[in-house]
């Protein structure tokens, strides 16, 4: 296929699909190795930026997808207002965020570092697909252990786990860091 | 008596007793390490003191946390006892026996309250950017003729059918859009739990026409049922959600107007 035939079916691919595309399949429809196909999503990419076009291509969970330019939303969310979901609680939040790094980890670790039970909140999270029961731990009781789908990194445009920010660990000299920010806030008041 | 005026205060709701306190310590602009449990204990009684005059539910982790914090204090005050509790503390939430115990959950907690805060950021991101989506309830399948879709696919409940079918009703997008194939099966089906009817006068389950086990059969009495009510052949009686549906003969007086439209319409497609 040529060249510019393939830059056109990956458009085509993308438009279709509901779902991020791997590399991998866009490499067997092109025909083509997974990281030409990649360079070519990049092109794609840029194209459709210099263009001025109104949909971009971005990585997530894994594979890329076709979505509208965030500056849109304004205007379109008066044609779709009717399908936007409502966000999720500060309580499912933080259950997410645990998870996340400490996964696969049972809902006593979870409810031992919020301090609040959770089963409710994780029940609704594996309803809409965002954490999955990943296994159960050896150990009494043999409890259930949690893990993120790929939907949650769908659901927050994560591109994999790596894509979320790096825990900084608490250490003596960030101290001073902190003090700062008193300041800070000490100041906006 | 105080007026009801003085109750529209309003509080911020907090996450838990971790969130609470690490809202008292940032209100006291002191970094987690150096707040003295003597005054973090005083602020967060007097803040569950509020809560209680406003009226306000205390959910029992907050007391738990009141009394980890009363024994932290205490402990500072009385004189060390060489360690030798080793009394196993019950199943608790908290199992916090230090003041640096308590500062390192809540320094943890403080981590991962942030980077929920950042999962927030990136939800409110990711709300400005519309996929092309058939809301995930189409699925796009291959019969002998074309492709067609079809409402059943990865379906875990009759009621994901229903509510998939209303929606495709309800916008207007609904003409009989089985392929010949199941158009064959379900008029089949349509003529079976008619003469069911007409033999048996009077209103039975919808579970009485199932002839075959698995889903199929009864996705296919389903939306025979569905069919056969559009065009007033029949009543659908269902008492309450998930409740078994009863299904009746229309008297024949109503059905007489709207047959032949309608009759016409579903067999005349050509493919």
């Amino acid at each position: 296929m040529e060249k510019e035939q393939q830059k056109k079916t990956i458009e085509a691919l993308l438009f279709l699909s509901e779902e991020p595309v791997k590399p991998d399949k866009l490499a067997v429809v092109l025909s083509a190795a997974p990281e030409e196909a990649e360079a070519m999503v990049r092109e794609l990419q840029e194209d459709l930026f210099s263009a001025g076009r109104g949909l971009q291509v971005f990585e997530t969970a894994g594979g890329y997808q076709m979505g509208t330019l965030p500056e849109l939303a304004p205007y379109l969310e008066k044609a779709f207002s009717e399908d936007i979901s409502s966000n999720l609680s500060n309580a499912a939040l933080e259950a997410l965020a645990i998870i996340a790094y400490k996964q696969p980890v049972t809902r006593i670790e979870i409810e031992s570092i919020r301090g609040v039970r959770s089963k409710h909140v994780l029940e609704n999270l594996v309803k809409r697909k965002l954490i999955k029961i990943s296994g159960r731990k050896d150990g009494p009781g043999r409890p259930i252990l949690y893990g993120t789908t790929a939907d949650f990194l769908k659901y927050f445009g994560l591109k994999d786990l790596g894509d979320l920010p790096q825990l900084e660990v608490e250490e003596e000299e960030t101290k001073t860091v902190q003090q700062d920010e008193a300041d800070d806030n000490s100041a906006q008041a | 008596m105080v007026q009801q005026e003085e109750y529209t205060i309003k509080l911020p709701t907090f996450e838990g007793p971790f969130d609470l306190l690490f809202h008292l310590i940032k209100k006291a602009e002191v970094d987690i390490w150096s707040i003295s449990i003597a005054d973090i204990t005083e602020q967060y009684l007097a803040y569950l003191q509020s809560m209680k005059e406003l009226n306000l539910d205390i959910a029992s982790e907050f007391l738990v946390m009141a009394a980890t914090l009363l024994r932290l204090k205490s402990k500072l005050l009385l004189p060390r006892a060489p360690r030798s509790e080793e009394m196993e503390e019950e199943e608790e939430l908290f199992e916090i026996n230090t003041a640096e115990e308590l500062f390192q959950r809540l320094e943890e907690y403080r981590l991962f309250k942030e980077v929920a805060h950042y999962l927030q950021q990136k939800e409110e991101d990711q709300k400005k950017v519309f996929l092309r989506s058939t809301g995930g309830q189409k699925v796009m399948v291959f019969t002998q003729q074309e492709s067609v879709y079809t409402i059943w696919e990865g379906a875990h409940h009759l009621s994901d059918i229903m509510q998939r079918f209303a929606r495709v009703a309800l916008a207007g997008e609904y003409m009989p859009a089985f392929s010949a194939v199941e158009d064959f099966v379900i008029s089949q089906k349509a003529d079976y739990i008619q003469s069911v009817l007409n033999q048996k006068k009077r209103a039975m389950p919808m579970k009485a026409f199932v002839t075959k086990t698995g889903l199929w059969d009864i996705i296919v009495v389903f939306i025979a049922l569905l069919e056969m009510s559009r065009q007033g052949k029949v009543n659908l009686l269902q008492e309450k959600p998930f409740g078994a549906i009863l299904v009746s003969l229309k008297p024949e007086s109503e059905m007489v107007e709207k047959e032949g439209e309608s009759g016409e319409r579903t067999t005349k497609k050509d493919y």
